[in-house]
């Protein structure tokens, strides 16, 4: 069987796993950006912190000729750290005393506001603000396009790494739930046609099974179990048929002696009837363990082709035809053409014969029987006799039983018959419900 | 090894016999000495002869040694499957024409048993005269008569080609499946053939329906071939079957 990609189990886990892994990358990704971005923010806090504390100390213990004096020495010095200082001082109405920021950021220095904010020629910068007294402001700012690089960086290692992991994750998967397909398909495979070498094989074990192995395992043992007693219902089967009927032919040849010896007459005709009883039970013989048979084979596809089921229903028409015509039947016929089937043809070939017999033996003189195939396979089999009474359409199927009509001759088996063959099919053959006559169905059940 | 039967005069044999113009040669593969004694009378009384093999290893011997024309096997014999036998005397590229006589005789065995190679599967107990009409038409059959475009007997033309047939030279209209039966009985001209045979040569049937359908479509070949003429075409042998007849 083709099984669409999308169908497979495995394949939807594959992806699963796929869409987890990338999930977590991503996830994994957005909080260590949090956590880096978080260290920077307070690392700089703190930066600026130290340096703003430090110069208000030398404001409130030097005077603002100290603090001009230490922020120029400040000017003249490279930070090792990569964060570039930058600083403003200034008076009333924001004017600049000191420092290389030309105006105030939008922080308000009366509450010690601060933040990151862009310079004005557009740096961006987390800066901290400070009121010396009521004329003079202190600006501390640091950049931080140093720190950002870094995280960058980081980031990007960290998504090759997240790639790499997926891709491996996707190659896993893959390989994986094709593997597991393939087991899987393995055990499929033996249940549609059971191979005796495949199942050996399947049966052992390996030393660490696991559960596919044990599913294998035991499907195996019961496709082998269930081979098994069909070989045994068949040796049986055959073994009586053997048993029965060896001695019914050294009687029928015991009779064909005696008849040979017999003067035409009273004696001849009860030899003959003698043997004619003989087939009889031969016949029955037959017919039960074909019925047998065929229960014991339902469902079982070894055996089946494809039977132009059209050709073979017109076909068995053509040879019921002038039976019908001398039982003063009119057969109709309604084939569909060009329905297939796979099937036993000779044993489809029986069910509809038993039908056709069947409607021989019980329609009445001056009556019709049809005979329909439709796609599906869909075989009805019609007529407009007396029909069979609501709570007897069952029964009709069972073994033995035969329509309540003294001259009926069998042993009433073809129904039965019949009905095993369309089960072993896969059909369910059944009584339609219908006003008038009886209606015969067989259809996939 | 037991060899019952006896050779007959040249003259007694039917006209189907073997090349040298006597009975056929026939190799029975069967542990039934009641069985066996009853097919070889029958064979000896048409003028065959019967090698008997009790056990299928026997059989396969005698078969891979000596040229045979027919050979009647059993099914189930105690040391092996007479579909075993089949099988391996077709392996072992032995083509003689295999009739099975077995109690297994349902349907399903007679695919079983044509499927291994077998030509023809007869079930147990049998007609005798069927089993006479087997083995001739299974010893015609595979001695390759090949027939023409047009098969003569009697008064009777087939033309094959053309699906007409003509009795005396007066066409006779046929259906497609009359025809196809009449071709048969042209092609086993003068001998026996069986409703089993019609029913699984002409309609491809290997059973037998409960209605008379073999019959009654005998009896409308039978009115068309007879119509506007003395003599009988076809005749009805008690116990087997029907044969047409020269017609003239």
């Amino acid at each position: 069987m083709d099984r669409n990609w999308h169908n497979s189990i495995f394949t939807r886990l594959a992806r699963n796993a796929i869409i987890v892994a990338v999930l977590a990358v991503l996830l994994l990704l957005a909080v260590t950006w949090a956590t880096l971005e978080n260290a920077m923010k307070r690392s700089l806090e703190e930066n600026t912190a130290t340096d703003i504390a430090g110069l208000v100390d030398i404001y409130a213990s030097g005077g603002r000729a100290e603090l001009l004096q230490r922020l120029n020495d400040r000017y003249e010095v490279e930070n090792i750290d990569g964060r570039q200082a930058h600083y403003l001082l200034s008076g009333t109405g924001g004017t600049r005393i000191s420092g290389d920021v030309p105006h105030w950021p939008s922080l308000n220095p009366a509450i010690s506001e601060r933040g990151f904010v862009k310079l004005p020629d557009g740096t961006p910068v987390y800066a901290r603000s400070a009121h010396l007294d009521e004329n003079l402001d202190l600006l501390v700012a640091r950049e931080y396009s140093a720190d950002r690089r870094a995280m960058l960086l980081t980031v990007a290692v960290f998504l090759l790494t997240g790639l790499v992991i997926v891709l491996g994750v996707i190659a896993l998967a893959r390989a994986t739930s094709q593997r597991l397909s393939q087991r899987v398909e393995g055990i499929n495979a033996l249940f549609r046609e059971p191979a005796d070498a495949r199942l050996e094989s399947l049966a052992t074990l390996p030393d660490r099974p696991d559960e596919i192995d044990e599913l294998a395992c035991h499907s195996a043992e019961t496709l082998a179990r269930q081979g098994r007693l069909l070989r045994m219902h068949k040796h049986m089967s055959d073994n009586v048929a053997h048993e029965i009927r060896t001695p019914l032919m050294h009687l029928d040849q015991k009779l064909v002696k005696a008849l040979a010896a017999a003067a035409d007459g009273g004696e001849a005709t009860a030899l003959g009837q003698a043997r004619s009883d003989i087939r009889g039970i031969a016949g029955l013989l037959d017919s039960l363990l074909d019925i047998a048979s065929n229960e014991a084979r339902r469902g079982d596809r070894a055996g089946l082709e494809t039977v132009d089921l059209s050709a073979m229903v017109e076909q068995i028409a053509e040879l019921y035809e002038g039976s019908f015509e001398d039982a003063g039947l009119a057969l109709t016929t309604e084939i569909a053409p060009g329905v297939s089937f796979a099937a036993e043809p000779m044993q489809v070939t029986r069910l509809i014969s038993n039908l056709l017999d069947n409607a021989i033996k019980y329609v009445p003189r001056g009556g019709m029987v049809q005979l329909a195939l439709q796609p599906g396979p869909r075989l009805i089999v019609s007529d407009n006799g007396p029909g069979v009474p609501p709570d007897r359409r069952e029964a009709i199927f069972d073994r033995f039983v035969r329509a309540d009509r003294g001259d009926a001759s069998g042993h009433g088996l073809g129904l039965a018959l019949a009905r095993a063959i369309a089960e072993r099919h896969g059909l369910a053959l059944y009584l339609a419900d219908s006003d008038d006559g009886a209606t015969f169905v067989a259809e996939p059940m | 090894m037991q060899r019952l039967g006896n050779r007959i005069e040249q003259g007694q044999v039917s006209a189907m016999g073997s090349s040298e113009g006597q009975g056929l040669e026939i190799l029975y593969v069967e542990d039934d000495a009641n069985a066996a004694q009853a097919v070889i009378a029958l064979a000896s009384a048409n003028g065959d002869r019967v090698t008997w093999e009790p056990s299928g290893k026997a059989g396969l011997q005698r078969a891979g040694a000596q040229r045979f024309d027919i050979i009647i096997l059993d099914r189930m014999l105690p040391d092996m499957e007479g579909i075993e036998i089949v099988q391996r005397l077709r392996a072992a590229g032995v083509g003689v024409p295999v009739l099975m006589l077995s109690a297994l005789a349902r349907s399903e065995n007679r695919i079983e048993g044509l499927d291994a190679g077998v030509d023809d599967y007869l079930g147990k107990p049998y007609e005798p005269q069927e089993l006479i009409a087997r083995v001739r038409a299974l010893y015609r059959r595979a001695s390759g008569q090949a027939q023409g475009a047009v098969i003569l007997y009697g008064a009777f033309e087939c033309h094959v080609k053309a699906r007409t047939c003509f009795r005396s030279g007066k066409h006779i209209a046929l259906s497609p499946k009359e025809f196809e039966l009449f071709r048969y009985f042209m092609e086993n001209a003068g001998e026996t053939v069986t409703r089993e045979m019609l029913l699984r040569d002409v309609w491809n049937m290997n059973f037998d329906p409960q209605t008379n359908v073999v019959d009654v479509n005998i009896g409308r070949l039978r009115r068309k071939l007879e119509e506007g003429f003395d003599k009988p075409a076809l005749e009805t042998i008690w116990g087997a079957g029907y044969r047409l007849t020269p017609g003239e």
